[in-house]
């Protein structure tokens, strides 16, 4: 009966969806600038506790329609923050550099942070779920869904597709795909690349923001945010091979689905299925599913 | 000749003062270590308890201190993990101003801790870990707990919810995985067996502590369709999971307890339904009658609201209880001595079988250093005179009825337990 | 002798805390981290990053705990032997599949087997104690149960003595072909293999030496603090055992050390003074020597001596 199924659906496609906005972000990044963000995680923190913030604003104020929007003003605000000022300063030293200093850059980042979340928004747990309650329940085959995980699911969708056309057809996209492709040709055309990199960049810390803005209001907000999403971050993008947006997309859905589903049918193994199947994918290919020919140096 | 005499008698004054000194030999100060969790999801629970302690700590400071000494509170964030913790607790305890530890909140830590204060001597009083676990294998000479274990806090809850509904037939658990959530689901499970053999777990969650979401929790729960869902949920994670449930008719459609629901009332019980059921693991509620009959409880839950614009709940009770019963360990150390500063055998021979009423009941301190405290349950229910649900239709029911003995194994206790005696345990509203 | 400023260290740290008792147990800490940023360091050496080796360490830490728990092994020093061993051995086996992954594969193929432990560790409730983790008791030594006092003394000095002799074994190690091999692969593995040397097994060595030495450094942390819990196998402990290696230095083997060592006092006096931000000031120090001092705090010691000894 999909009655009996619908909620595991539901379920495994809203957290798909959540993850999704971080991995691609990630991913995205990974891609153009060819850098692992770990910090990539923080900003996911931010953008669920300034949403937090904002929309306790406006409930404060008596506009509790408007706390809506603090879902997507928080994530402009924080990729508007970070992403120029980050891209511009610590990654654009590490260009070309060894890859474990790349990583370690981003990590001094992420402990950096850390910390500036803490001091701005100190170290209580937050909680703003107005989001959530206005947008209601619907029932479905006798049980009561959230339309807030509904919505998240269409929103997934719109940003992936959005994400591939852009990328696809108008010309910033042309020319990230031309960077992504060969850079010095590209810089050689007369392609601005350092613009192209911070503008990746901040779209990036943009996708990660706005997942967690988009959690923010069916999660409570605590330190620890960033680090725990950042790892689960790193294994869809992982499986679904870095750099790659379908995979993103698909590795999502993997995830989300077996984790909704061992809850289900083996309660105990809910956390360690994703780094389960990381390993199993990585094991048989080290790419991704998605993923290309790699980086072994001759 | 004159000199002499006054450098004799100004001998002779300090050898006075001296002898007297070396009597009394008062510190200048006494350093309470308090560990508690100020960051993080748990400081929802924790901040209350420390709240208290300030509160508790400035009132006894107030009035002299105790034996005319004043207190020095340490506070120890349990948020930075149990190997700072238990660093931090070796480094206070190396500074011997340092007297007493007042750790800790998380049962984790207090089961991590345990060993170490008995190897450094200090004596300890748990304030809030209620897991049997500590006390269950090992003997201890430093370490007290000053409130209730798990046992008979959840034996309640199933006592109450066999008064209330009797008839249910499919229980679903969720508690946090650690050794207090799973202490929950197993006496919890052993307690239904012995008292309602035909009840069946259907479902049984131990989500991560700490976890910020539910919602695929919630999901399972309702599609399992139980009639009864326990949980021992606490700080953020219970004011989470009650936010994430509540707009899916998790509490509508089936009987609820909260374990330590009373904690959460003020800040989401307005989501709750008539009928929810919650306890406080102890008997720490600002509202029952022997709160409001004591005019020092009155004072005590006053000059906390206007310190912190709101009613204090049960951990602050458990923490101010703690620091009560520990000064009346100090006065009775003192006594026993005639004046001279208690020395950490003395302040452990003060607190065998020690008896303190405290601001909301009585505590007593058995031989194996476990605590005896009533425990009250009782249902949400609305309340005019408040925005926010209060207790109602409550139980207290005596420690000794819901505690086993000294030395006895809880569950085999627990199994011996009969159907029968839900005829002579007290009624629901019976505690007025 | 190179590993002279790990002798040197070593003496400081056993003389300072006989002023500073509790500075001890920070430098025995430091010690447990300073084995297993070694072990990431050789590892480094040869261009491979491992964002994992927390696993490692957590293998040696719950090592201790089960030797103690249900093998009812008490001495201290077979159960650093046994701890090393045991981790080794699961080093030995890990590596065998993951010397095919070079760069970005091998850090993310470490970083999921880390959290794979991470996340069993957490869950098996019943076997690891979950989330709570295991008790360690104070163990023998030499056959003598000591009072802790007495006992944490034998133990900073113990871990100190082992830290001098894992710095000379590395070195030498380091020197040796298996060693200056594991750098001919960073800068070109395809010309080491036409010499005939197997890059695979070259790296398959390092990597259990190095997997021996998180366990090390595991077991010492599991009995200096007596209590062991997952979160030694999560990343943010792998990213701070790299950490370790690249502000020490991976230039030498005391680079490690002098990292670790700076870490726990900054983490030490940071928590007391100022609590909120000391994950900032060593993300600073990291950036600060990741963008000034590329050879590390260890790179920047060897320059100052060479100018002493040779003034322009």
């Amino acid at each position: 009966m999909i009655a009996n199924y619908l909620p595991l659906i539901v379920d495994g496609l809203a957290d798909a969806a959540l993850i999704f906005f971080v991995a691609v972000g990630l991913t995205l990044v990974f891609s153009v600038v060819r850098i692992l963000n770990v910090a990539h995680g923080s900003f996911y923190a931010f953008g669920a506790y300034l949403s937090v913030v904002i929309g306790a604003i406006f409930a404060g104020r008596g506009w509790p329609l408007l706390s809506l929007t603090a879902l997507v003003i928080s994530p402009l605000l924080v990729a508007l923050a970070f992403g120029p000022l980050i891209e511009r300063t610590l990654l654009r030293w590490t260009y070309g550099r060894p890859e474990a200093l790349q990583i370690l850059v981003t990590f001094g980042l992420f402990l950096v942070l850390e910390d500036l979340q803490k001091l701005v928004f100190g170290v209580q747990p937050y909680s703003q779920d107005l989001p959530m309650q206005l947008l209601g329940t619907s029932r479905i085959g006798g049980i009561v869904y959230l339309n807030y995980q509904l919505l998240l699911i269409v929103l997934a969708l719109v940003v992936g597709v959005s994400l591939r056309l852009l990328l696809k057809k108008s010309r910033i996209g042309k020319l990230i795909s031309a960077v992504v492709a060969d850079e010095e040709l590209a810089r050689t055309i007369g392609i601005d690349a350092p613009r192209v990199f911070m503008l990746a960049f901040s779209v990036g810390v943009f996708l990660a923001a706005l997942g967690g803005a988009l959690a923010s209001p069916t999660i409570g907000v605590a330190p620890g945010l960033g680090a725990e999403i950042i790892v689960l971050a790193f294994a869809v993008a992982a499986i679904g091979g870095l750099g790659q947006i379908e995979g993103a997309a698909l590795a999502s859905i993997l995830i989300g689905f077996t984790r909704v589903a061992a809850i289900y049918f083996a309660p105990e193994f809910q956390p360690v299925v994703p780094y389960l199947v990381m390993v199993a994918v990585l094991i048989v290919r080290p790419y991704g599913l998605f993923g290309s020919i790699g980086l072994r140096r001759i | 000749m004159t000199r002499f005499k006054i450098a004799a008698t100004a001998l002779l004054l300090a050898a006075g003062f001296g002898s007297a000194a070396a009597q009394t030999n008062k510190p200048a100060e006494i350093g309470f270590g308090i560990f508690t969790f100020t960051s993080g999801p748990a400081a929802a629970y924790g901040m209350p308890g420390r709240n208290a302690a300030e509160l508790v700590i400035k009132q006894i400071n107030a009035s002299g201190g105790i034996g005319g000494v004043p207190v020095k509170p340490i506070y120890v964030d349990e948020g930075q993990g149990s190997a700072g913790v238990i660093a931090e607790f070796r480094r206070l305890a190396s500074d011997s101003t340092n007297e007493v530890m007042i750790a800790a909140l998380s049962s984790a830590n207090c089961l991590a801790l345990a060993p170490v204060a008995e190897q450094l001597q200090m004596p300890t009083f748990m304030w809030n870990c209620d897991t049997h676990q500590l006390f269950l294998k090992d003997r201890y000479k430093y370490v007290y707990r000053t409130n209730s274990s798990t046992v008979p806090e959840f034996i309640a809850d199933v006592l109450y919810l066999l008064s209330v509904k009797p008839d249910f037939k499919k229980v679903a658990i969720i508690d946090p995985d650690y050794a207090f959530g799973r202490d929950a689901g197993l006496i919890f499970k052993e307690t239904l067996k012995a008292l309602k053999p035909d009840a069946e777990i259907v479902v049984e969650l131990y989500p991560k502590l700490g976890s910020p979401s539910y919602n695929t929790e919630i999901s399972r729960l309702v599609s399992a369709e139980p009639d009864v869902i326990f949980s021992n949920f606490w700080g953020a994670d219970l004011e989470n999971f009650v936010r994430q449930a509540a707009p899916r008719e998790l509490f509508t459609r089936s009987t609820v307890i909260l374990a330590l629901g009373e904690s959460a009332l003020q800040h989401v019980g307005t989501v709750l339904p008539d009928g929810v059921i919650v306890g406080v693991i102890g008997d720490g509620y600002w509202l029952t009658p022997d709160a409001q009959r004591k005019p020092q409880t009155k004072a005590f839950v006053e000059s906390y609201r206007q310190s912190f614009n709101e009613y204090p709940v049960f951990p602050s009770f458990k923490m101010a209880n703690t620091l009560y019963a520990v000064k009346a360990v100090y006065e009775k150390a003192i006594a026993t001595n005639k004046g001279r500063w208690p020395t950490r055998d003395d302040l452990v021979a003060a607190a065998k079988d020690l008896k303190v009423d405290t601001l909301t009941g009585t505590l007593v301190l058995r031989e194996d250093n476990d605590g005896l405290v009533d425990q009250i349950v009782g249902v949400t229910k609305k309340d005019p005179a408040y925005p926010f649900p209060v207790m109602g239709e409550m139980v207290r029911y005596p420690a000794t009825m819901v505690t086993p003995p000294v030395g006895a194994d809880p569950i085999a206790w627990i199994k011996d337990l009969k159907p029968a005696i839900m005829a002579s345990v007290p009624k629901p509203g019976s505690y007025k | 002798m190179v590993v002279r400023y790990t002798v040197i260290l070593a003496v400081v740290a056993a003389l300072l805390p006989i002023a500073v008792p509790w500075l001890g147990f920070v430098f025995t800490l430091a010690v447990g981290i300073g084995l297993a940023a070694l072990g990431v360091a050789m590892l480094l050496r040869g261009g491979l990053i491992s964002i994992g080796h927390a696993l490692y360490f957590a293998v040696g830490a719950y090592a201790v705990a089960f030797l103690m728990r249900d093998a009812g092994i008490h001495d201290l020093l077979v159960l650093f032997a046994g701890a090393t061993i045991i981790t080794a051995a699961v080093g030995f086996l890990v590596g065998a599949f993951m010397v095919r992954y070079r760069a970005i594969f091998f850090a993310m193929l470490n970083l999921a087997i880390s959290m794979v432990f991470f996340t069993l560790l957490s869950k098996l409730y019943y076997v690891t104690g979950g989330t709570d983790g295991l008790a360690v008791a104070t163990p023998t030594v030499l056959g003598m149960q000591l009072s802790r006092g007495a006992f944490d003394v034998v133990m900073q000095n113990a871990a100190l003595i082992l830290m001098v002799a894992a710095a000379l074994l590395i070195d030498r190690y380091l020197k040796s072909p298996l060693g200056e091999a594991l750098g001919a692969i960073h800068t070109n593995e395809v010309r080491l293999e036409y010499l005939g040397v197997s890059a695979r097994g070259v790296i398959w060595a390092a990597y259990t030496v190095s997997a021996g030495l998180a366990g090390l450094g595991g077991a010492i942390t599991a009995v200096a603090i007596g209590h062991v819990v997952p979160e030694l196998s999560y990343w943010t402990v792998s990213g701070q055992l790299v950490l370790v290696a690249v502000l020490g230095g991976i230039g030498g083997v005391p680079g490690a050390f002098i990292g670790a060592f700076f870490l726990e006092l900054v983490r030490t006096f940071a928590v007391g003074i100022a609590g909120e931000v000391w994950n900032a000031i060593i993300g600073i120090s990291l950036l600060i020597v990741i963008f000034f001092l590329p050879e590390g705090l260890y790179g920047l010691i060897q320059r100052l001596e060479r100018r002493r000894t040779n003034p322009k």
